[in-house]
Order: C-alpha cells, then structure tokens, then sequence
C-alpha cells in the first residue's frame, strides 16, 4: 500500500456558501389578563404577523401562559434555548427583543480576543528559527 | 396549490401511478388510492370523505362540527404511515425548512415533506424518499467526483475515496441536515408534523453488519482476510470504496446517521426534479463544496522516501537526495535538523525534524504532497458544458496515475 486516504468530515462554514439562520423557532408567551403583558397582546396582533412574514425561516408560535410574565422564547440550531422576560414592555421594545433573539447564534455569550476566527492557516506560517537570514553570533 | 411543472421523464421517479396512458393500470389501483402523493391524483374525492362530509353538514353548531371535522382528520391521519400530503401545506415547520434553505419556490412543500420520510417509515414507494435518494445520491457523487479529478488530477485512488466520503459520504450528510435544524420524529405516523424527519429507528442490540439481506456485486465478499486491491475497489464497490450491501430488509430500523443522509439526498434529487440542472448544482455549491476541507491532511503514506524514488524514477527525474540545509544542537537534548530533498539541482521537499531520519521522511512527506496536490489553473469541470452558452470545451489535465511501489 504506497498511501491510504485518512477519512474525516468536511466543517462547516456557515455564510461562506449559504447561510443558514441560527433561529429555529420563536414562542411567545403571554397573559390575557395580567396587566404585563398589554404590550405584548398589541405586539401580537400588530407587529407579529410582519415580522413572522419578513423573517419565514423561523417557526413562530403564539400560547397563552396565564398568571405569567409574557415572554419571548428562541429555540436554535445548535439546541440551546434562550428566554428573553418582555413584561411591562412596549411593542417597539418587544420587537428588539425579538430581533435579538433572531440575531443570536444561540451559543453562550463569550468574548472574543482576536479579530478574525479563521480555519485557515495562516498565510505567513509560523516563524522558525531555522530559517531566512541567518545571522552570524 | 401552484400547478407543479414536472419534467416529462420525472413521472417515473415521482410516482408509477402518474402515468396517465394505462386505463387498466387506473382501474386497477384506484380502490386502494392514498390521497398523499405529491403528484396530481387520479381520482380527487374518495367515498368515505364524502360520507363524512354529508354527516357532519347536517349539524347546525359550527364549533361541533368543526370538532367533528378536526376528529375525523385525525382518525383518517393515523390510518396512513406517514403525514399526509395535505398536511405539508399547513405545517410550519416545513416551511421555515423550506425559506432557511432558501429552497427554489418550484419545489413545493409537497415534495420537501416527501424528502423527510424514510422507507423504514413508509414502505410505499409513492411516499417516501427512496427514489429521489438514488437521484440526489448519484448526482452528489458526481459533482464531487468531477470537481476533485478537475482540481487534483493528481490524487491517488484512496485519498479521493477519502475526500468523496469527507464530501459527501453520509457522516457528512447527516451533520449537515443537523446543521439545518431538521429535527427527528420520536416515531412515525400519519398524524407526526411533516416537518419532522420520519423513520423507524434500529432496536437495540441489533447487529448492523448482519441486517442486511442479499450480496453486494463483490465474489467472495465473505472471505475477509482476502487482500482487496484499490482497482477491484473501483469495479465492485461503491463511491467510498466500501463494500455495497444488499437492500435491507422489509420493516427494519435505520440508523439516525443514515436516515439523515438520504433525506438530504433526496432533498437534492427533488431540487434536481423540480427546479432543473442549475438550482441542484447551485445547491450543491453552497452546501457540500462549500464546506470546508484540507486534502493534504488526507494522505497517509507509509513508505514516503520510497515512493519519492519510484515517482522520480517514472518522471525521469534525477534520483532523489536527502541534504542537510540547516541543522542546530546535534549534541543537546532537543537537535533540529532541516532536510531538503534535492534531484539534481531542484528542491523537491523540506522538512524539519528532532533526527535525520524524521527531518528526511518529512522532506519526502512534503515533495510527494507537492507532486500528488498538483491543481491546474483555472479548473472546469464536464457539467460546465450544460450551462448556457458555455465556452468550448478544452481537453482537461489526466495524470498518468499515482505511484504504486
């Protein structure tokens, strides 16, 4: 055998061929009677259905949670599920929320130190000491 | 629902039934019609919806009646195997699929709800995803095939097995479709969401290596310390250069890695079916080429200073020799050597190494790289030539063929 192919998996890269929102699915709970959730029901039933019309890729659901604070729920590829609490809230604000929900990734908030995330390597290579101009000690 | 355009030959893959020629074949089959199918049906009302209909319209409370009604829908849903075909339009998860993917709008709901059922889940060849499978399967395989034989003329056997399987072999295929947030229903059934990819799972114990009935094309597949040569690889196996296996058998589980990849096959088919030779090579583009893969990372040589000397002595090249370029602490602890490998006065390798030898089978490893990832510029592949006022076709680079020592 003068050399064997090693299997692996190619990783995706998303946005570099399509890109694929990370938004599954939107629930939106409310209250038809605690005082919380007044604007989350004019949200509901003015800006709701322009927003799910602009945004298809994500599964939209509306259920009633009584005696509970409204909330917007965002279900993500990656199976984490963030909670976002929108009582006492206008509708414009409720509709940030949700855009923010919609931006998520859906991974855990972390800082990021470097400018460029990259799997390529690194154009330049790694220095060596064995190379280039050697100088004389 | 928009009229589907179908190709005319695609009926044979959609559906036998579609066939309008054979009066006696309608006759035959029309007692035993599943309204599911995502191709036009022959007969669009059965009797017993209409038994239901004229019971229901007699009550005069709406709500009862629309009670009744959803009652009935769901006793008619759980008679079938898997959703039916009127189910996709209302589903919402089907079409979040269907936008998140930015599917062409000629492939309907329909036909994407049919992509997620698996034979496991629905033995019916008019409803599940078999079909379209073999088509999206066969047209994945080609594409990847011609882009690696286009860009790496050079590539051995085994490493384009290998990246065929890194492309589109069906580890891949089921990540991707995760990657797509297609979720797995617990069980399938008529009444499951056709959002949902559906499929009989595997029972535990089940030994997977033996589930399967009937042999592949290979003789003498079951002599297993029989040494397999890469050319008897390409004649009797599949794309992957593994062992094709015989169909499983009726009402066995799949495993999920394996139900995911031929939805996503079918995915491709039906894509191909319906919106036509550019939006599957489009998709193909964007979803499997684009990924990422480093195919110098797929060679795993044995002998590298050997096959450097067999390749050198085929090409007529000067033999090969290994020099020191550089070298510092021979006598510590932690030595650096930096080896060229030299024919002549050209530089074929350089590696760096902790002694000699390594410092050399890297200089090898690298010089054997260089000559195997050989790309031409400005690379076309065959299916080129289907697009639109292609340019002519020029004859493209075929290397003699790898070393073999």
């Amino acid at each position: 055998m003068p050399v064997q192919g090693l299997r692996t998996v190619t990783s995706a890269r998303n946005g570099v061929g399509a890109f694929i929102l990370q938004c599954k699915r939107l629930d939106f709970h409310y209250c038809n009677h605690g005082g919380s959730s007044r604007g989350m029901l004019a949200f509901l039933t003015q800006t709701l259905p322009e927003f799910a019309r602009e945004n298809p890729q994500i599964e939209v659901r509306v259920a009633p949670r009584h005696g509970k604070h409204p909330v917007i729920k965002g279900q993500y590829i990656n199976g984490r599920e963030k909670a976002i609490c929108v009582r006492n809230m206008e509708p414009g604000e409720i509709l940030k929320k949700a855009m923010i929900l919609k931006d998520a990734s859906g991974e855990k908030l972390k800082r990021t130190k470097k400018p460029v995330t990259s799997l390529n390597e690194s154009v330049r290579g790694i220095w060596s000491p064995y190379h280039g101009d050697l100088r004389g000690v | 629902m928009k009229r589907l355009q179908l190709q005319r030959w695609s009926s044979t893959v959609l559906s036998p039934r579609a066939r309008t020629s054979n009066k006696l074949h309608q006759h035959l089959y029309s007692a035993s019609l599943r309204h599911q199918s995502t191709v036009a049906p022959l007969q669009t009302e059965s009797p017993t919806q209409n038994v239901i209909e004229d019971a229901s319209l007699d009550l005069e409370d709406p709500e009862l009646k629309l009670r009744l009604d959803s009652v009935h829908k769901r006793k008619s849903q759980l008679k079938y195997p898997s959703p039916p075909v009127n189910a996709a339009a209302e589903s919402a998860k089907l079409a979040a699929l269907h936008a998140r993917l930015y599917l062409p709008s000629r492939l309907p709901l329909e036909t994407l709800a049919r992509t997620l059922v698996d034979v496991s889940a629905d033995p019916n060849a008019d409803f599940n995803n078999e079909s379209l499978a073999t088509l999206g399967h066969d047209l994945l395989t080609y594409y990847t095939s011609e882009h690696l034989l286009a860009t790496y003329p050079r590539l051995p056997l085994t490493v384009i097995f290998a990246a065929m399987y890194a492309y589109v072999g069906p580890k891949t295929l089921a990540a991707m479709s995760k990657e797509w947030g297609v979720d797995v229903a617990s069980l399938p059934g008529g009444e499951v969401d056709p959002g949902f990819l559906q499929f009989k799972r595997v029972e535990p114990g089940t030994d997977l290596s033996k589930a399967t009935k009937g042999k592949g094309p290979r003789p003498y597949a079951e002599a297993k310390n029989w040494r397999k040569t890469v050319t008897s690889k390409i004649f009797y196996d599949d794309e992957f250069g593994d062992p094709i296996k015989g169909s499983n058998e009726a009402g066995a589980g799949v495993p999920d890695e394996l139900a995911r990849a031929t939805a996503v096959r079918a995915l491709m088919g039906a894509i191909y079916l319906h919106s036509g030779r550019p939006a599957a090579k489009l998709f193909f583009q964007q979803h499997v080429l684009s990924r990422s893969l480093n195919i110098s990372q797929l060679f795993n040589f044995s002998q590298p200073a050997r096959d450097l000397t067999r390749l050198c002595a085929r090409e007529n090249f000067e033999k090969p020799v290994a020099k020191i370029i550089s070298e510092t602490g021979r006598l510590s602890r932690h030595p650096v050597f930096v080896v060229g490998i030299f024919s002549g006065q050209d530089k074929l390798g350089e590696g760096a190494g902790a002694s000699l030898l390594e410092a050399r089978e890297r200089a090898a490893l690298a010089a054997l790289k260089g000559w195997y990832l050989y790309s031409p510029l400005n690379v076309r592949v065959p299916s080129s030539m289907e697009e639109e006022g292609a340019a002519p076709w020029k004859p493209a680079y075929v290397d003699l063929g790898e070393v073999i020592s």
